[in-house]
């Protein structure tokens, strides 16, 4: 092989393997974005106290998040456990007052969001947002990450009202 | 003699194979002793710079005091440090054994320099058996370094050339009987002229390409993908069997062509490393096969125009070793806080994408609650690694939908990860693609110069 051809043969080779790389989507890689806290998520329409507790849960991160400036994945990690919740605190200066009035935040937006969407009355809702001013924060982040007796007690209180409907209305 | 040439190449091999042989072992090493990832580069860093700085004195020393002498002490100091490294029960310790063998190891391949012409018949074939001695040694560093770690333990990589170095160092002691007394060296030294500056030059830069490529690769795989290093060893092998393969091409063309080539082909490796399409095994292996082409074509012209028509062989093959193990540490020391802040970076990103993929699945709410809290262990579990998130989803759902729903959740979130990692290595094989082509203006600048 000439001096040439092997110089040449190698910028062939290589241009050639970083061709083909690049059409095959090798620079185009980039992280799944993750939604702005703050904004509006809709919710989907809930079929059942299961469904309408995951919403419940998802805007209640989104509200504390929100609060926090943090997003709500890194919220989601943090609450996840005890020792995740002090490391989450320590990484980000965060003390328990402000952790406190962002999870209350998140329980406000929850709700909120819940009425919006036609998941709470507006007679429920309101008596949920007093009950949920005075909870423990422990309590508020319980609240946020199992709703379901939220809804089922609004269910119940439903139910019973709808009895008493039935036997007053002809 | 065949013996004689036989055991120099083999201690040159052994030497420069130290410098990448612990590539496959750092994230044991690492986790062993517990230090940061910029703290077990220098065990790779350490040696390659005492290597680079002690390897003109001991060319110096292997004309004052004589080859065969300086080889054999250098070979035995070399023993006596890598049985220290296998024993190191501390990072603090290993650094100071690997300065130790960094010594012994230049002695030893400075002074078979200048013993190999008398062996090898020429002093040009003298100088074409040492530098493919280093190269391959260099090469197969990484697979023989990873094979013992998975078989044995990172220990077993130093441990294991204890008693290589003293039966190499026993076969050449017969020379230190026959080795006359040493001359006048300061005037030798003075007389020797200046070292080639363009190949040296290109020399410090392919190898910090080299050196960017080697340990890039093996993280890219044990940390990035969480192969074993036996997985590992045998994904990088096609590199050195390249490397092999590749010293018979363009046997017949000029130093300076061979040299040309094999910049560009290690440049178009490296970038093409950057910009893998997906995140497997399969996509390293065209670019390790540049790569191995390129070090193979570019090491030995490069070598070879370093030392040809100059004397004493010795001094100029200390300068080519020192240039070479510079440009690794140059390499190295540029290139590790890049990587290291990007994988943090991307680890970052792919978490937040991991856990909106979880947080937006198809999974039962008390489902996702609990899940998000395994994986939350586990990401403190793995600490600044990239981590394996399979064992936060054991058990699997025993309900088939939830189960299906699970196992489609726990591929996506891995893929997310292995994308982000091999993603947050791209800027620093582009750094090294560049480190290679920058070897190309040295190469252009000696034109005109027979050798070059």
């Amino acid at each position: 092989m000439s001096e040439r051809a092997l110089v040449v043969a190698a910028a062939v080779a290589s241009a050639a393997l970083v061709a083909l790389y690049l059409a095959l989507g090798g620079s185009g890689y980039e992280p799944t974005p993750v939604q702005d806290p703050c904004e509006p998520r809709p919710w989907r329409e809930p079929e059942g106290i299961e469904e309408a507790a995951e919403q419940f849960t998802l805007s209640g991160l989104d509200g504390a998040a929100c609060e926090l400036r943090v997003t709500r994945e890194t919220l989601a990690l943090a609450l996840a456990t005890e020792s995740s919740r002090e490391r989450f605190a320590h990484e980000y200066g965060i003390s328990d007052a402000e952790l406190e009035a962002a999870v209350r935040a998140g329980v406000e937006r929850a709700i909120d969001d819940a009425e919006d969407a036609g998941a709470l009355s507006s007679l429920v809702a309101g008596g949920l947002r007093e009950v949920a001013s005075r909870l423990p924060v422990d309590e508020s982040i319980a609240l946020i990450e199992d709703a379901r007796g939220v809804f089922e007690d609004a269910q119940g209180l439903l139910d019973q009202a709808g009895g008493v409907l039935d036997q007053i209305l002809p | 003699m065949a013996r004689t040439r036989t055991a120099l190449a083999v201690a040159v091999g052994l030497v420069l194979a130290d410098s990448s042989v612990v590539v496959l072992a750092l994230p044991d090493i690492y986790r062993e002793l517990d230090v940061s990832v910029t703290a077990v580069a220098w065990v790779l860093i350490a040696f390659n710079l005492v290597l680079a700085l002690t390897a003109l004195p001991a060319a110096v020393a292997a004309r004052s005091i004589g080859p065969a002498r300086v080889t054999v002490a250098g070979l035995v100091v070399f023993a006596g440090a890598s049985l220290a490294c296998g024993l190191a029960p501390d990072i603090q310790t290993l650094l100071v054994a690997r300065c130790v063998q960094a010594i012994g190891g230049a002695a030893a391949v400075c002074a078979a320099l200048e013993l190999m012409p008398s062996v090898s018949g020429s002093e040009r074939a003298a100088a074409l058996a040492w530098a493919r001695a280093g190269a391959i040694g260099a090469a197969l560093g990484p697979g023989l370094g990873g094979l013992l770690t998975e078989l044995v333990s990172w220990e077993a990589i130093f441990l294991v050339q204890v008693p290589v170095a003293v039966v190499l160092a026993t076969a050449l002691a017969g020379l230190v009987r026959d080795e006359a007394a040493p001359g006048a060296v300061a005037a030798e030294v003075r007389a020797s002229g200046s070292p080639h500056l363009a190949a040296n030059a290109a020399l410090a830069l392919v190898s910090a390409a080299l050196a960017a490529a080697l340990f890039l690769i093996v993280l890219l795989l044990i940390e990035g993908w969480r192969l074993t290093p036996i997985a590992a060893a045998a994904a990088v092998s096609a590199m050195p069997i390249a490397a092999l393969l590749g010293a018979r091409v363009g046997a017949r063309a000029g130093g300076r062509a061979r040299a040309a080539a094999g910049v560009i082909l290690l440049a178009g490796g490296l970038a093409a490393l950057a910009l893998m399409p997906s995140a497997s095994i399969v996509a390293t292996l065209a670019p390790q096969v540049l790569v191995g082409v390129g070090l193979a074509l570019t090491l030995s012209a490069l070598t070879e125009a370093a030392l040809a028509g100059r004397a004493p062989q010795a001094i100029h093959g200390g300068w080519t070793i020192a240039a070479r193990h510079a440009g690794v540490v140059a390499g190295l020391l540029l290139l590790t806080p890049v990587f290291t802040a990007d994988l943090e970076s991307e680890r970052d990103h792919a978490e937040q994408a991991g856990t909106a993929a979880l947080l937006d699945s198809h999974l039962d709410p008390s489902s996702k609650i609990d899940l998000a809290g395994r994986l939350a262990d586990r990401l403190d579990e793995e600490g600044e690694r990239v981590p394996v998130l399979a064992p936060a989803f054991e058990p699997l759902p025993t309900d088939p939908e939830q189960r299906a729903a699970t196992v489609e959740l726990r591929t996506a979130l891995q893929e997310e990860l292995d994308k982000a990692a091999t993603h947050a290595f791209s800027a620093s094989f582009l750094i090294a693609a560049g480190f290679a082509l920058a070897a190309l203006l040295p190469v252009a600048l000696a034109r005109g110069r027979p050798q070059l």
